[in-house]
């Protein structure tokens, strides 16, 4: 396998476009990263797509073939990936994999999303043989419940409170506001936090992210490509997938086996210590995290699962302010899911594009000082989870 | 009352119970009924139908404070409910509804035990039941 370089990143603002297609927003954000890696159109070898379960893509989530029908049919190889909201993130390792491969110098990765109004189920089958639809039948238990459950659970294992919840969001916001691309830009006090309408308890409305459009764009390429266009590339150092293992402690249909030790988010750290192992790296090496933050209890979670820290200390380093982009362990200068909405198939991509700009020093306020090693995951539907760590 | 599920849950005359299966090499639950034994470390498939319940321990809780999207049905006006994570006795940790009229109240760690409750009323005007557990009372 041979090093694998990012020429170039492009995004399409995160909100709500009633004029615009999931075409319009793909090809805006192709576009920006054909323009920020000085290609064009045919020089592209290949696309890796994330698929889209609501918009575009024929209905069959063929939402590559419809970039390649909008940009020009060069004949390139399409390859479509679903994985739920981890299908950015398998698109990417995909991408990778092709340009590490040695078979492509030169790969489009992207992801699109519209979503539906409102609320959306997680299982788009309505078979009883589906465990997903089993239990929303029987129980009625959508996403933000499963983490309403971990975070209450979470208070009574580590005493956590509901300002500790809060804090995050306000962190998020922090952030977010100094984000061009993030479709939530106000900031919000402890009390704006506090006072929003509960969700799950104990999460409120301004603690789980909703939905949203939006569109990146990241091409991939080989070491020559790259120094071609700058001294300074940002490398993949690592891109992996995993799934879940059946000692995980959360049920994805009805029930499971009662886990012997604590095991959650499996397909996550599996991706994520997979990551290190690659890259030959550690958390101790890493200066930002952009991590799934459909909810700000992951944020506690996700760093003390992956080796970050020990259980129960997550939320005393939010309080300190070490999870700011200022801190020892910067988690989502982007402002994150919070910030922009889920988008879902195009998250993993756009995590790839502000590690991107974090690394080239880019990030404007939100920078995180020198930052030269930054780690990304996604986890979606049917126990997919995905890392990459970017480094310069 | 008419099952939300076929096949779910069953009334004895030792009270409620749910219906699953068990492997008879390792010994491993499942709810609902499985037609493989996916344990990756099992010598070999065996299963076998089993009936699980009624007692198990409260792992954790939340209140779903808006309607549930479809294809979850509810009662006009909607009424917050709990949904927790129970592990039962067996061995088995199940999703489930809490059944309280406190929701807010329930304790993590509680003792809990399976009910059959109506989930809501079909437009036919049947009552459609479910499974759920509640915190037992000494």
């Amino acid at each position: 396998m041979r090093d694998v370089a990012v020429l170039g990143v492009g995004m399409h603002p995160w909100g709500k476009f009633e004029d615009k297609s999931i075409t319009d927003l793909s090809r805006i954000a192709v576009e920006a990263a054909l323009k920020d890696a000085s290609m064009s159109w045919p020089e592209i070898e290949a696309v890796s797509a994330a698929s889209s379960r609501f918009s575009g893509g024929k209905g069959w989530g063929l939402n590559g073939n419809d970039i390649v029908e909008e940009m020009g049919s060069t004949g390139v190889p399409v390859y479509n990936l679903s994985a739920g909201c981890a299908a950015g993130g398998n698109a990417f390792n995909i991408g990778y994999t092709l340009v590490a491969s040695g078979l492509y110098d030169r790969i489009l990765v992207f992801g699109a999303e519209k979503m539906p109004k409102g609320m959306i189920q997680t299982s788009g089958v309505e078979e009883e043989t589906d465990p997903e639809y089993l239990r929303q039948v029987s129980v009625g238990m959508p996403g933000p419940a499963f983490w309403g459950m971990l975070c209450r659970q979470r208070m009574d294992e580590f005493g956590t409170t509901e300002e500790d919840l809060a804090r995050i969001a306000v962190k998020a916001h922090d952030n977010g506001q100094h984000n061009e691309y993030a479709r939530f830009r106000q900031k919000f006090t402890l009390e704006d936090v506090l006072t929003s309408n509960l969700v799950s308890y104990p999460l409120r409305l301004y603690e789980i992210c909703p939905v949203s459009d939006g569109a990146a764009a990241v091409i991939l390429g080989s070491t020559e490509e790259a120094r071609k266009r700058t001294s300074e590339p940002v490398y993949v150092a690592s891109s992996t997938v995993a799934t879940y293992t059946y000692d995980d402690g959360i049920p994805r249909g009805l029930a499971s086996v009662s886990p012997l030790g604590k095991t959650q988010h499996s397909e996550a750290a599996l991706a994520v210590k997979k990551a290190f192992d690659d890259a030959g790296l550690g958390p101790k090496d890493v200066d930002l995290i952009e991590l799934q933050d459909n909810t700000v209890y992951y944020e506690l979670a996700f760093p003390e699962e992956w080796g970050f820290c020990e259980p129960g200390e997550a939320e005393s380093l939010v309080k300190k302010g070490q999870t700011a982009p200022s801190g020892k362990l910067p988690i989502n200068p982007s402002g994150g899911f919070l910030c922009f909405g889920e988008a879902t198939t195009a998250m993993g991509v756009f995590q790839i594009c502000e590690m991107t700009w974090q690394l080239r020093g880019d990030a404007g306020a939100r920078q995180v000082p020198d930052a030269k090693v930054a780690l990304s995951q996604t986890l979606g539907l049917g126990g997919n989870g995905t890392a990459a760590i970017l480094k310069r | 009352m008419t099952p939300v599920a076929v096949g779910l849950f069953v009334e004895t005359s030792d009270g409620p119970r749910l219906l699953g299966s068990k492997c008879a090499t390792c010994d491993t639950p499942y709810f609902p009924k499985a037609a493989i034994c996916n344990n990756p470390n099992c010598n070999g498939s065996n299963l076998e139908d089993a009936q699980f319940g009624p007692r198990g321990t409260l792992w954790g809780y939340t209140v779903q404070y808006y309607p549930p999207p479809p294809p979850a049905k509810y009662d006009e006006p909607y009424q917050p409910y709990a949904i927790g994570l129970v592990d039962m006795v067996e061995g088995l940790r199940v999703l489930t509804r809490i059944s309280t009229h406190a929701p807010e109240a329930v304790n993590v760690g509680a003792d809990v035990e399976l009910v059959i409750e109506k989930l809501y009323t079909d437009p036919q005007g049947n009552d459609v039941s479910t499974f759920k557990f509640r915190e037992v009372r000494e």
